[in-house]
């Protein structure tokens, strides 16, 4: 279990970092061509905007690892220790439906772009539909394993 | 239906699901009771984030991240201590000072109180200042961060409005000022009231270096804000400009920023930028219900039937963003709003 952790902590890094490194290298790209070219590539905006959903459905599974999404204490600490305990089991349980969901349509919606090509790139609808395949899946995935540490707090 | 929506929303809210997912949940609650298909769920998270100017909001956070690992938030905090911490209360002066100046980088409140708080609370405690009250400088000074350019919910307002982001940015460099000013005048009335101490006088000497110090930082904001203004960028540009400017200065001249700490950098401003993504694409699915239910409509016919004069109608409008602000996050509420006004 330790090992697929590390293996797709590692994916999610290494994937926020080249889509990140990539879009920036663009967007100058774009800037470059547009004072010191005759003409400017079309394809720039397309491009940085397929690497910026990436660059975020990547880091999104790492920001739910490392509880980056931000919430309101309003009763929480009120909360006897045994229903702040159910609260985080429900909560993180919750997550797990909402993007287990998310994942299982966001396969139909990658389907539904196979047929449609995007305008500059020329490149299936599919490949950036996928984006949000990675960032549903991940967050099932981090909020799956959050579920679990809440049930066994649950029950020690 | 669109009472199950709120009342979902507002219960994972104070039950303390992350914002993001309290939106997220109770859209799932109304498309399920609605009976329409799901797949409008990773449909409208795809097309709320899909768009360029968005693009900026990771660039001017990563960009404040490498400018405040870079060793900036210091330099900042020692000008404007050299600059104000001989007036009575002059670290609840210069944590202000420091939030207006930081401003200028960041785009993002959360990033002001998180540089300047970590450096500003425990100094200001250490020196005899009520803890509640140095929290609550930080807190509101803070706030002056998405009004003095360049901001993230002024990029995201412009995007939701049709509005011009450099026009936006302009409007708010004077009256963000006059905030900072503002709350300068009740920090100095209540440290003179509480006796808070003050700092000895800088030379001039300390001052300037002070200047010289914090010089690229100010050059940054006027780099961003003119080339945005004057049409020589783009925001997502300008947002990528503002990123090598940051690397370079933090690398050559601060000489912080290493090949080792710059992929942590950017991955905790990706992080951060993702959590607000999730947010801006569930917010843009809560939206559409919200316009699919007419709900814009009727809170307009709702203010409108109440009063036509102009000067009430736009009173009842803020009475009604202070309380929504109260309760909830910046870019959430933007999304939600900007589309019911």
């Amino acid at each position: 279990m330790k090992k697929i952790n590390k293996v797709i902590g590692k994916i999610l890094k290494y994937g926020t970092l080249i889509s990140t490194l990539a879009l920036i290298g663009t967007v100058l790209l774009q800037i470059f061509a547009r004072f010191f070219l005759e003409s400017a590539p079309s394809w720039t905006e397309e491009a940085s905007r397929f690497l910026f959903i990436y660059a975020i459905s990547f880091a999104a599974g790492l920001a739910m690892k490392q509880k980056y999404y931000v919430h309101l204490d309003l009763i929480f600490n009120k909360l006897s220790p045994k229903g702040q305990k159910w609260l985080e089991f429900l909560i993180s349980a919750l997550i797990v439906l909402l993007f287990g969901l998310f994942t299982f349509y966001a396969i139909q919606f990658v389907q539904l772009g196979h047929a449609e090509k995007s305008p500059s790139l020329a490149i299936r609808m599919s490949f950036a539909f996928g984006s949000m395949f990675i960032m549903g899946a991940s967050i099932t995935y981090f909020a799956w394993l959050e579920t679990q540490k809440a049930f066994k707090k649950l029950r020690a | 239906m669109i009472l199950a929506l709120i009342l979902v929303f507002i219960i994972c809210l104070i039950l303390r699901f992350p914002i993001a997912f309290s939106l997220g949940l109770a859209c799932l609650v109304y498309v399920l009771l609605k009976g329409l298909p799901l797949l409008i769920v990773p449909l409208k998270m795809y097309s709320g984030i899909d768009v360029f100017v968005l693009l900026s909001i990771p660039g001017f956070i990563l960009a404040g991240n490498l400018m405040n690992h870079g060793g900036l938030t210091e330099k900042i905090i020692h000008f404007c201590n050299h600059l104000l911490g001989h007036i009575r209360g002059g670290l609840a002066l210069a944590n202000i000072g420091a939030s207006m100046l930081f401003a200028g980088i960041s785009g993002t409140a959360v990033a002001d109180t998180a540089s300047i708080g970590s450096v500003m609370i425990p100094a200001m405690k250490k020196e005899g200042y009520k803890v509640d009250f140095a929290c609550a400088v930080t807190a509101s000074s803070s706030t002056v961060g998405p009004i003095i350019p360049p901001s993230v919910p002024m990029i995201i307002a412009a995007t939701l409005s049709g509005l011009s982001v450099g026009r936006l940015f302009l409007a708010g460099a004077i009256p963000g000022f006059m905030l900072g000013i503002g709350l300068m005048l009740v920090a100095y009335i209540i440290s003179v009231r509480e006796n808070y101490p003050k700092l000895q006088r800088s030379t001039l000497r300390q001052i300037g270096k002070g200047f010289i110090d914090t010089f690229w930082a100010l050059l940054m904001t006027f780099i961003i804000l003119f080339g945005i203004i004057g049409g020589v960028f783009t925001p997502t540009e300008a947002s990528i400009i503002a990123v090598v400017y940051a690397l370079l200065i933090g690398a050559f001249v601060y000489r912080k920023l290493t090949l080792r700490n710059i992929p942590v950098i950017i991955l905790d401003s990706m992080k951060t930028s993702a959590s607000l993504m999730v947010l801006v694409g569930f917010a843009n699915l809560f939206g559409w219900i919200l316009i699919t239910e007419r709900l814009p409509q009727a809170i307009s016919e709702g203010i409108l039937d109440f009063t036509q004069n102009k000067y009430l109608v736009l009173l009842l409008i803020n009475i009604l963003l202070i309380f929504v602000g109260t309760f909830m996050e910046t870019i959430a509420a933007l999304l939600i709003l900007f589309r019911s006004f």
